[in-house]
């Protein structure tokens, strides 16, 4: 087990960056997801702490010792593969028990290990089997049985369950997320599924072209986005976003658009520097920060029309058109707006946020 | 998987194309088949029955093919008289060899080549491929006058250069292809496992196993069958088989029922190898092909 620090990574392909400057901390013992889009560097990240790519420039640590010339074997890290890597002229057997033989032990312990891990993954049955013979999860499962086989510094997954159905994801979130706590062992785990690293992780790495964009435990990123990026990546369904302007009106600070106008709290005001007013902002609203109804609730609230409406089992998401923009709001499915109807949101001003649009900085 | 069955429609075309290829082939095997079952019978014959043929267009008379009483006689000469064990011997050594230490250099070259980016690698590849290029011919006396300065003319493992010179290129060809088709992330994982580089190397091995194993027949192959290096550089103290057929051309007389026998004793083992490996062969080709 070890504490993994990056201090300054970086990795060039050619004169490509694929990850700039990063600097993270993960504790000993902590489940840490690395989240963001397709291409931004998460792999490359990972790869790197593996010791499958040279560090460009930079230090990563293990314990306060830098491991940036070590050999794969002497990082001892246990890695589940994108696409998964199995050996596929060995058996199921074979493949979880590699890392093991490779490392010397008796034939008892490695049996005894391996189908422990087997049997906790649900694959003991497969043990004969051949990867060409496995579907797409138990693939994937048997790439995780052969990294959990032994006791390493660290895990390493990368997007290991990106390629299964809804269902089986679910359950395996839970899976990893439990094997992670009782193993007790140190997890890097990447995903482009927010919600993978929302339900999974102690703290989120939130990755975006290269760079880090927001480091904090789900709460903190998901509550407290530090800028527009992150406030739209994460959450779904996702952010909502909308130009305002800033006015005081009677020792208050307002939000103001054709649509509404609608006064900000005193912490809020605090946090909007005094060269906001008059400029432009980026309002942002979660779906469930707004309700809705077909009756004017008050004056501070937002018009619109209903452009659709979606059931999404327990919940509807209704498509509101405001005159320059359309927004998403999550409500009830008692709900009862038509297509075309005029309809009026409250924000809860508690947990809206204001960004600014030249740098997309949160201001609150 | 979809079925791999080839769907085809019955037309007047495709009727009268599979009766041609009936034909075609009844004829193709006759044509490779007779010459080899001529030369494993008249091995058998003594010279004078050997000759003893029907007229043309006597059909009849094809039995007189096989009147005769077998003898053993001319594969005895051979190998108690004229010294073939020591030929049949240098034919192994020369080809057996030759297919190890090319396909041991030759992998590892192919290896490196599927592997690691350098800068000239690209032209670095079409040399190799390049030296197979100028016919064998052209380079033979050139090369005769190195293996000379270096005293390798008439040795076995002069015999087994020249050969290894011919099928190292071929090799790295071919096998380059065969790992160019195993994903390096299976080595990647190895090395996560705790696998040095080497041992991430070897691990990938069965995988090519396919690919070597064709190699190493194509190897054999070329070598045993070769006469011109045989008879130039192994000429004297390495001398082949194939080299030591030729010899029983003598001006006087043609050994015909000797050279038959001997090319019996030539054919018999590459046949043999063929039927051993056959079937890993034809599976093992298309596992190679398959990528993850
Ligand atoms: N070997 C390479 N050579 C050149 N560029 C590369 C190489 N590997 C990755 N890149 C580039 O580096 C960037 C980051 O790649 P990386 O694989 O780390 O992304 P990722 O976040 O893992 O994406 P995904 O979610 O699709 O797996 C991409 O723009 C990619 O094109
Ligand atoms: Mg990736």
């Amino acid at each position: 087990m070890a504490k993994v620090s990056f201090r300054n990574v970086w990795k060039k392909y050619g004169d490509m960056p694929a990850v700039k400057d990063l600097n993270i901390e993960c504790p000993d013992g902590s489940f840490l997801s690395v989240l963001g889009p397709s291409g931004c560097g998460k792999s490359s990240t990972m790869r790197m702490v593996a010791g499958l790519e040279h560090i460009t420039s930079g230090q990563i640590l293990f314990d306060e010792r830098p491991i940036n010339g070590l050999a794969p074997k002497d990082r001892d890290v246990a890695m589940v593969f994108e696409n998964y890597a199995l050996y596929p002229h060995k058996s199921v057997y074979e493949n979880m028990a590699n890392p093991l033989k490779l490392r010397g032990q008796d034939a008892s312990v490695i049996k005894e290990r391996v189908t422990a891990a087997a049997k906790l993954l649900e694959i003991n049955h497969l043990l004969e089997r051949r990867p060409q013979e496995l579907s797409g999860g138990q693939k994937q499962r048997v790439a995780i049985g052969r990294a959990i086989v032994r006791e390493p510094n660290l895990f390493l997954f990368d997007e290991p369950i990106a390629h299964l159905d809804a269902k089986l994801r679910a359950h395996m979130r839970g899976e990893i997320k439990h094997l992670q706590r009782t193993l007790g062992t140190t997890m890097i785990y990447v995903t482009h599924d927010q919600l993978e690293a929302m339900s999974m992780a102690d703290t989120i790495a939130v990755m975006h072209d290269g760079e880090l964009q927001q480091l904090g435990t789900p709460r903190e990123v998901y509550n407290h986005p530090v800028n527009a990026w992150v406030a739209g990546f994460v959450g779904e369904p996702a952010m909502n976003f909308v130009d305002v302007g800033v006015e005081d009106r009677a020792g208050r600070a307002h939000f103001i658009h054709q649509n509404f106008a609608v006064p900000v709290t005193e912490e809020q005001q605090r946090r909007l520097s005094d060269g906001s007013r008059g400029s432009a902002l980026r309002m942002g609203v979660r779906p469930d920060a707004l309700s809705i109804s077909m009756t004017k609730p008050s004056d501070s609230c937002i018009t619109g029309k209903i452009f659709v409406t979606e059931l999404l089992g327990g919940d509807m998401i209704v498509d509101v058109d405001l005159d320059d923009c359309r927004i998403r709001v999550k409500t009830s499915t008692e709900f009862s707006g038509e297509e075309g109807q005029t309809c009026y949101m409250t924000v809860n001003t508690n947990k809206w946020h204001a960004f600014s649009k030249e740098n997309g900085k949160a201001f609150f | 998987m979809a079925s791999r069955e080839v769907i085809q429609y019955e037309t007047p075309l495709s009727r009268a194309f599979r009766w041609f290829s009936a034909v075609f082939l009844a004829f193709y095997v006759v044509w490779t088949v007779l010459p080899l079952f001529i030369m494993f019978m008249s091995s058998f014959k003594d010279l004078l029955e050997a000759f003893k043929l029907p007229a043309v267009g006597d059909w009849a008379g094809v039995t007189v093919f096989f009147e005769f009483t077998p003898t053993t006689k001319h594969y005895y000469e051979l190998f108690a008289r004229l010294g073939f064990t020591t030929y049949l011997f240098n034919s192994l050594v020369a080809a057996g060899g030759s297919a190890v230490v090319s396909v041991i250099l030759g992998s590892m070259c192919a290896y490196s080549l599927s592997r690691i980016d350098f800068k000239g690698k690209g032209d670095l590849f079409f040399w190799i491929i390049s030296t197979r290029m100028a016919p064998v011919v052209a380079v033979m006396v050139p090369l005769y006058w190195i293996f000379r300065q270096l005293d390798l003319v008439g040795t076995l493992p002069g015999l087994i250069l020249a050969y290894t010179t011919f099928n190292l290129p071929f090799a790295i060809w071919i096998l380059k292809g065969f790992f160019d088709n195993v994903p390096y992330a299976i080595e990647e994982a190895q090395m996560i496992d705790g696998a040095t580089r080497f041992q991430a190397l070897r691990a990938i091995l069965p995988l090519v196993a396919p690919g070597i194993g064709a190699f190493v027949v194509l190897c054999i192959l070329f070598a045993w069958n070769d006469y011109l290096f045989a008879a130039i550089i192994g000429s004297g103290g390495a001398k082949t088989l194939p080299a030591a057929t030729r010899e029983l051309v003598q001006p006087q007389n043609i050994q015909w029922g000797q050279i038959m026998a001997a090319g019996v004793v030539t054919t018999l083992p590459m046949m043999f190898l063929g039927l051993v490996i056959r079937k890993y062969l034809v599976t093992g080709l298309t596992m190679g092909a398959v990528k993850e």
